[in-house]
């Protein structure tokens, strides 16, 4: 029959169209964005520039207390739990990234970086990671390619062919049924498409491998691995569900965690009070999956971003404004470690004035789809990655 | 179709500001006791080994049968029923429009849906339009908005579009979407949202200027929307319609205008010289009407009928439809100079339709929605039924490019767990958002309840044994959720 011929010609399609991207590699991207436009000048410490110390009487993050890793740059004493992958030359940063929207509206800015655009440019349409999902083996999904841990699907995963939100992987199961009837429910769906010997009976079939390999993951694993213990919140728990996903090797291959809480107008606080415990947060989170997958640290990347940086001076109530541009860091064997690329001095337009477009704050010297171009390429080699940002020179950044 | 202005939807929300949350409640009951759309006392259950033809009509000119569907259409007849869906205007459409009408977004110009914020009108534009596929009894019109949805495909996400897809959603769409491919066409170059999405509203040709044209639109205008990608357009053709749209702009900043939510004409943009469009010569100084004229040339063009009719034909037919119907389908749009209901006549009433029963897959919207409407479910398209959409990968108006969603079945492929989840949970009533009538739909199959009848009432057959055996769940809930799930209910 004619249609028969026609599926077997898709199944040959499907091999080819996932050239791009293939699944053995098994890489997955980790995708955190942290919201409310983050100041990663007390991440990134650059202790050795006078300006940041006298702009910054209140809120400096000491020499004495920072972790100095160059001469330049030190980290926040929160960030200790990373120190050891930046010095294995795992943890890299880009200084001075950004969006080129001027507004300095938390919304319009992870808005437009969610979805890969520019304030001048013409939008692609969808987000950057839902485009590039979509250009690269779109029909070669499985259900858990995309997951984005929480409750809201990430502007920057619209458009994907199929993208999961979940809180837990325990979400992943025969809903409406426990013990015995999901094990029946499991043979029957096994038995009628495993009567079909067209591509609807194939991949109904994988559908199901899918879902033992998460179900014997759900029994047993729980703990994870090497002694790593993740923050008890949301961030931390979402890590570990991705460090899950991983191990399971479930096609996954774009992650979004998000963590917020960093609009920090008011009291920010140094190295201690309130930015301090989101950076433990972050990076004790981080430091625990790297941990947890320690025995395969070769198949993912993290790549950690925010809207927009802070400005450099603090402002009278103990805190810090919009700025532009900020610290981006990834963190992962391909990364291009021990390093934090960008140029030195660092440049800053540091009053608000009718010359300066935008709040001040740090140049956004580097536009924010190069880096993650950049970090798609290193990821995912030989993918389409031009049509993902068009229009973009995609000039190599070197942190990857 | 009926339109809305503001005042009359204000007006509406006046007289049912009895509060929305019991409001729900009265509507369902309204529409399940006044309207017919509730259970009826018995069920005719097909009986055939292939899919019946009444329940095939039902599954590819609408989006699945309700209840008392197919009963109906062996009455009436597959001819009467069609000729019935082709007059949409002719079919009483109340139940639907109370669950539906609260929406106001979609009922605004495009100028004044600036007055929304971007999340509600996602919102209500998505929720409208799962609701119109579930409740309306004009189910062809909204299969075809569906089509039409795809064909001339706009993402929110893009620029303005947010702002300006529910006035073309109304204004294009749905006012042609059963009506003259031409207009449609012609509708669509000057929406808003369409030159937003294309970039038209900045192609723009000023006299005495270096300027290029913007050939975004005009690109798409012919691979995608008309002739199609092989179908003999030249790039020099792509230029040359550029040149003959230059100046159709949109402005969402002339706030004070009359017409602020429409298109309009630049003249000053427009390049007012001589063009020549697929062998056609379009004398200069035409101005606006070189739109018109270009509409005639891409539509009247012998391409245009035969893409046209190939992607009813796979929607409709059979993903490698037959030549001979795609080609009778193409003499019904050359005869009646692009009148949609010709030919989706032709499509429906073809042997090779009638062959073809159960064999494309349904998307993820279809096979939500049939899988709703077969157990006459209760839902106002709520956050908790929209989330499963998403993931099976079909969330509405987010498809990021011109295309539109495929009608292929491979890029559905990979998230059936999502289809299977979420028929388990609607059968067991623990699918957040919907409620389902299992209990009178069993009592109105009488002695055929059961699995065997389940099975023959859900998919339009008479089971296979092991398919019968596979189904046979410990409950109806199990039973109905494992027929949602099977291949034959991917199938219509």
């Amino acid at each position: 029959m004619k249609r028969r011929a026609f599926v077997s010609k898709l199944a040959l399609a499907a091999t080819s169209a996932f050239a791009g991207v293939p699944r053995e590699e098994g890489h997955t991207l980790i995708h955190v964005f942290l919201r409310g436009g983050a100041d990663t000048l007390n991440v990134w410490v650059p202790f050795a520039d006078d300006r940041y110390y006298r702009l910054r009487p209140g809120l400096a993050v000491g020499r004495a207390e920072a972790i100095a890793v160059s001469d330049r740059y030190a980290l926040h004493p929160a960030m200790v739990g990373l120190e050891a992958a930046y010095k294995e030359g795992r943890l890299g940063a880009v200084q001075s990234v950004g969006v080129d929207n001027t507004s300095g509206s938390h919304f319009e800015c992870q808005d437009q970086m969610e979805h890969g655009d520019s304030m001048l440019g013409t939008p692609a349409g969808g987000g950057w990671l839902g485009r590039f999902l979509r250009l690269n083996g779109g029909d070669e999904v499985s259900a858990l390619s995309a997951v984005a841990l929480g409750t809201v699907l990430p502007e920057s995963l619209r458009g994907a062919p199929a993208v999961s939100v979940l809180e837990r992987i325990d979400d992943i199961a025969i809903r409406g049924a426990k013990g015995e009837d999901a094990a029946k429910v499991m043979g029957a769906l096994k038995a009628m498409y495993g009567a079909e010997v067209t591509l609807l009976g194939r991949r109904g079939g994988e559908t199901l491998d899918l879902f033992q390999r998460v179900a014997a993951l759900q029994g047993k694993g729980e703990a994870p691995e090497h002694g790593a213990v993740y923050p008890k919140d949301r961030f931390g728990e979402g890590l570990r569900e991705v460090a899950r996903l991983i191990k399971a090797r479930v096609g996954l291959r774009v992650a979004c965690v998000d963590l917020d809480g960093w609009d920090t107008h008011f009291f920010q606080g140094n190295a201690s009070g309130q930015q301090a415990e989101r950076i433990r947060i972050l990076s004790e989170g981080l430091a625990a999956l790297d941990l947890d997958l320690k025995g395969m640290r070769g198949s993912y990347t993290a790549m950690v971003t925010t809207e927009f940086g802070r400005r450099v001076s603090e402002n009278a109530s103990l805190g810090t404004d919009h700025g532009r541009g900020f610290a981006l860091m990834a963190l992962g064997d391909r990364v291009k470690g021990g390093q934090v690329l960008g140029g030195w001095p660092i440049q800053v337009e540091e009053e608000v004035n009718v010359n300066t477009p935008g709040p001040g704050g740090l140049h956004a010297e580097t536009d924010y789809r190069r880096v993650f171009a950049e970090v798609l390429r290193g990821c995912f080699p030989g993918a389409e990655v031009g049509r993902v940002f068009p229009g973009v020179e995609l000039r190599s950044v070197g942190l990857i | 179709m009926r339109t809305f202005n503001r005042r009359e939807v204000l007006r509406a929300a006046v007289l049912g500001a009895g509060g929305l949350v019991s409001c729900d409640r009265v509507v369902t009951g309204m529409n399940r006791e006044v309207f017919g759309e509730g259970v009826p006392e018995r069920l005719v259950l097909p009986e055939g080994e292939g899919v019946d033809a009444a329940f095939h009509l039902l599954s590819r000119a609408g989006f699945g049968p309700w209840p008392r569907d197919v009963e109906r259409v062996k009455k009436m007849g597959c001819e009467a029923w069609l000729e019935e869906q082709l007059v949409p205007e002719g079919i009483d459409d109340t139940a639907c429009d109370w669950r539906a009408e609260r929406f106001e977004s979609v009922y605004f110009s495009a100028g004044e849906a600036y007055e929304f914020r971007k999340p509600v009108l996602r919102d209500e534009l998505t929720r409208h339009a799962l609701l119109r596929a579930i409740y309306s009894k004009r189910q062809l019109f909204e299969v075809m908005v569906e089509f039409w949805t795809d064909h001339l495909n706009i993402d929110l996400e893009k620029g303005d579009c947010v702002y300006l897809k529910p006035s073309d959603d109304r204004e294009v769409i749905r006012k042609h979407a059963l009506g003259n491919f031409y207009e449609l066409i012609r509708a669509s170059a000057t929406s808003p949202a369409m030159l937003v999405y294309l970039d038209g509203k900045s192609n723009q040709v000023r006299r005495g200027t270096e300027d290029k044209p913007n050939e975004n639109y005009a690109r798409e205008l012919l691979e995608l929307h008309t002739l199609g990608v092989h179908g003999g357009y030249t790039q020099a053709d792509v230029l040359e319609a550029a040149r003959c749209l230059s100046g159709w702009t949109f402005d969402r900043n002339r706030f004070w205008a009359m017409d602020a939510g429409e298109a309009f004409f630049k003249a000053d943009w427009h390049d007012e010289g001589t063009k020549r469009v697929l062998g056609v010569v379009i004398p200069k100084g035409g101005g606006e009407r070189d739109l018109d004229r270009l509409v005639e040339i891409v539509c009247g063009h012998a391409s245009t009928a035969r893409f046209v009719a190939m992607k009813l034909c796979k929607r409709f037919v059979s993903v490698e439809p037959p030549e001979g119907l795609v080609e009778a389908v193409a003499g019904a749009f050359t005869r009646t100079r692009g009148d949609i209901k010709a030919m989706l006549r032709v499509v429906f009433g073809s042997e090779a339709f009638a062959a073809s029963g159960g064999q494309l897959l349904k998307r993820p919207f279809k096979f939500m929605v049939s899988a709703m409407r077969a157990l006459a479910a209760d839902t106002q398209a709520e956050k908790a039924v929209l989330e499963p959409l998403q993931r099976m990968g079909q969330g509405l108006f987010q498809y990021p490019t011109p295309d539109g969603y495929p009608d292929e079945e491979l890029p559905w492929m990979g998230t059936l767990m999502w289809r299977w989840n979420f028929g388990l949970a609607m059968a067991a009533g623990k699918q957040g958002g919907v409620r389902v009538e299992l209990g009178r739909l069993r009592r109105a199959m009488g002695g055929e309840a059961g699995a065997r009848g389940w099975f023959r009432y859900l998919a339009g057959r008479v089971p296979t044994e092991a398919e019968l055996a596979a189904v046979t769940g410990e409950s109806d809930a199990q039973t109905v959720g494992l027929v949602l799930a099977s291949p034959a209910f991917q199938r219509c």
